[in-house]
């Protein structure tokens, strides 16, 4: 008896997970409510979309347009010195900067949200608190930590100093073996409270009941977290994991306020959103041109590379239902 | 449960959140043509609009467009002056961000509502509105005596050799010294490379920095270069040469130029690669630093933030085995004023134009703007910028990477500037700077032979 009435209702609570259709409005509704932001997003985002993949197949003379080149921007971009040096080189930092920012930023979000879950005073104050450098403006958190990592003025140095640890004092953003990984901290320090934001929402959308079945059957606290709480925040990892990887490969704002425009020192923390501002506006007189055809390949290796990542957490996830 | 709802959710943030991205920047690089055109026609047009139907048939409003914004007041000071001399001409003083001004005014140039009488950019700057036939040549239209032949090079035409803008400003870059520190030390002016870094040694040995420059900030470095190097690579012949094809980069005395930044680094701020444009500034301002390797553009930032620093500037004297016995003062022509090929009022314009080539307005850009003018001879009334103009004057010479190579891209002066810094830190020699800029520029650059 117990084992018949099992299955029924694991089936129906696979059917109510695909939802109950409800007859759909007649199709002009639908449109008239779809029109206004649907022009919008054309005119703003589409359509700038479709003329900078136009633009990237022109040579141009300032702003005037000459004649077709087909690839010929995007050969360049491969061929030119120094850009053929500096684009992989910003690609390669760009992957560091990525893996780097999801290290500091998921283990210490997630370690701050399974702490944050178990307390019930203080929680949204810490939250609050953590989240606040998310919400500052890239730029004047680069300006405050470059005020603080300054070798000559800034306090790091002159505390590291003080306390007799004067051969830690180092000009951080000024050594090409250091600066690199000084913007990822940054950056992980800022972006903090976006994962525990998200993470923090999906410890709590975990039912008490998971939890409290899992005790009774004798798991552990560590047990909870790697075989229950873990494996239901596989989306909120999947989202973070995609969110992140287009920020970080679109970084431009952190880099540029600690690492100046050519990403000082030496290029060590060059990204290509920076390759892209110097082509676009420190570029020769065919830079339109040029910086268009590397915004269209950004774009295209960023939307590639989220689109199968999208896939591979859609099939985890189906794994776990 | 909400897991397969997310995925699509998910996929859509996704798709808005990319285009999002992608719209800010091909945004920034396509809008000119479509938005900020706009918005900036409209604020020009009201003005010329309305002083055609409040002033008589014959009064005209000339527009001119700037950069400086900074400067409004200085120049509607000085072209004050012209008003009262020409009755019924307004001249109306329109100024942009100076970032985005290169694109407002490409545009701006294309239709109406354009400015009359555009600020234009020297040398590589220049060459795309004249390509585009958008500035009126002005050889034979007006008297341009006045200027020596290296301003007038910073407003041709690459290709036709024509004039297309009057310079009004020219920058030049040598050593300032905080006077109280030589004071103190008992230091003079050095006259030779020895007594130059016979001065740099008791600076260093009395715990001050020697001489404070940044390389974190790399666009100075190119400078610095030019600065303590000129002499040794042979300053205006050697730059000849390069322009004929006679010699390339990977001269030895260009490369010799290149080392003596990298000889002179124990006299810099300690890790100087993390030492920014700013703080090199600082470090100088509060006396830690003896001497300061700057522009003429610089100073009205120490007058501003240090009106009590004693300050003198001295050349820097020629390096051992330098080609030139003389020192050299780097310079460049620095903005200028051209003619919209589209204005309304192109005769008043050029005679308006006119007017910014003869000393009298060189007298008054020099004392209302605070720069060396273009037209030599002019006099400053700040005694710093004298002296530098002065300097100048005696040892005139080009910021070559400035003067000569920033007409393709890459731009003489980025790979420069990228060299040194990985040269000071130990990352690259001399020769390979120099190899590097050779090979960056030979892309785009012929010999005139």
């Amino acid at each position: 008896m117990g084992e018949t009435a099992k299955i029924p209702v694991e089936k129906s609570h696979r059917k109510t997970a695909r939802g109950v259709g409800r007859s759909a409005p007649p199709w002009p509704t639908v449109a008239a409510f779809l029109l206004p932001a649907f022009m919008l997003y054309t005119i703003f985002m589409i359509w700038p979309l479709i003329q900078a993949v136009y633009f990237s197949m022109y040579e141009f003379k300032g702003l005037s347009r000459e004649g077709f080149i087909g690839l010929g921007n995007f050969k360049e971009l491969f061929t030119r010195y120094p850009l053929n040096e500096q684009l992989p080189r910003a690609f390669m930092h760009n992957i560091a900067f990525f893996i780097g920012t999801m290290l500091i930023q998921n283990t210490f979000g997630l370690l701050f949200a399974l702490l944050l879950h178990g307390i019930r005073k203080g929680k949204r104050f810490f939250q609050s608190v953590y989240t606040t450098p998310y919400l500052i403006s890239a730029l004047i958190v680069g300006y405050l930590w470059n005020l603080m990592l300054n070798p000559l003025f800034g306090p790091i140095n002159n505390i590291l100093k003080a306390i007799g640890l004067e051969a830690l004092a180092h000009p951080w953003l000024g050594d090409p073996a250091t600066a690199l990984p000084t913007i990822i901290l940054v950056n992980g320090w800022q972006m903090l409270g976006f994962p525990l934001l998200l993470f923090s929402a999906g410890l709590a959308g975990i039912s008490d009941e998971v939890r409290e079945a899992a005790r009774i059957d004798g798991a552990s606290r560590w047990q909870l977290f790697t075989r229950i709480e873990l494996p239901l925040l596989t989306p909120v990892i999947g989202v973070i994991t995609v969110l992140t990887f287009i920020r970080d490969f679109n970084a431009f704002g952190i880099v540029w306020a600690l690492g100046g425009v050519g990403g000082e020192p030496a290029g060590s923390t060059d990204v290509l959103g920076l390759v892209f501002y110097r082509t676009a506006f420190q570029g020769g007189i065919d830079a339109f041109g040029l910086a268009s055809a590397l915004a269209v390949l950004m774009f295209i290796f960023i939307f590639g590379i989220s689109t199968l990542a999208l896939g591979i957490f859609r099939r985890l996830e189906d794994r776990l239902t | 449960m909400r897991i397969k709802h997310n995925s699509t959710l998910l996929k859509l943030a996704l798709m808005l959140v990319l285009l999002a991205g992608l719209a800010a920047c091909s945004g920034q690089v396509v809008q000119p043509t479509e938005g900020e055109p706009a918005a900036s026609q409209e604020e020009a047009t009201p003005a010329q609009e309305g002083a055609a139907v409040e002033a008589p048939a014959e009064d005209v409003t000339l527009t001119v467009w700037s950069w400086r914004p900074e400067d409004e007041d200085a120049y509607n000071e000085i072209f004050d002056v012209y008003e009262a001399a020409n009755p019924g001409v307004t001249i109306e003083f329109v100024a942009y961000v100076n970032t985005d001004y290169n694109n407002i005014l490409a545009t701006g140039l294309t239709g109406k509502g354009g400015p009359d009488v555009p600020q234009v950019r020297s040398y590589g700057g220049i060459q795309p509105l004249v390509e585009a036939g958008q500035l009126l040549p002005l050889d034979g239209e007006i008297d341009l005596a006045n200027f020596p032949a290296a301003a007038l090079k910073s407003t041709s035409g690459l290709s036709d050799g024509k004039v297309y803008a009057v310079p009004t400003g020219v920058q030049a870059f040598t050593a300032y010294y905080n006077a109280d520190i030589f004071d103190e030390l008992g230091l003079e002016e050095p006259q030779t490379w020895d007594e130059f870094i016979a001065v740099l040694d008791v600076l260093k040995a009395a715990d001050y920095i020697p001489i404070s420059t940044p390389a974190k900030d790399v666009w100075m470095l190119p400078l610095v270069q030019e600065a303590v190097g000129a002499t040794r690579y042979g300053g205006p012949a050697f730059e000849a040469d390069i322009l004929s094809g006679a010699k390339d980069f990977n001269d030895p005395d260009y490369v010799a130029s290149i080392q003596l930044v990298k000889d002179l680094q124990p006299y810099f701020p300690d890790d100087v690669n993390g030492v920014s444009y700013v703080d090199s500034k600082t470090l100088f301002l509060s006396g830690m630093a003896g001497i300061y390797l700057g522009g003429s553009f610089e100073v009205g930032f120490w007058r501003n933030e240090g009106p009590d620093m004693n300050l003198g500037a001295f050349p820097v004297p020629p390096a051992p085995d330098a080609l030139v016995d003389t020192p050299l003062v780097p310079g460049w022509y620095d903005g200028s004023f051209g003619v919209n090929a589209l204005s309304e009022h192109p005769e008043e314009a050029k005679e308006f134009v006119a007017w910014m080539a003869t000393p009298e307005y060189g007298q008054l850009f020099t004392e209302k703007i605070k720069m060396m003018s273009a037209i030599p001879g002019m006099k400053p009334t700040d005694p710093l910028l004298q002296e530098f103009s002065d300097l100048f004057a005696e040892y005139p010479a080009a910021y070559m990477h400035l003067v000569d190579f920033r007409y393709g891209d890459p731009w003489g002066s980025n790979l420069m500037a990228d060299g040194i810094a990985a040269m000071l830190l130990g990352n690259m020699t001399a020769e390979e700077v120099a190899a590097s800029v050779q090979t960056g520029i030979s892309q785009w650059f012929t010999p005139a032979q």
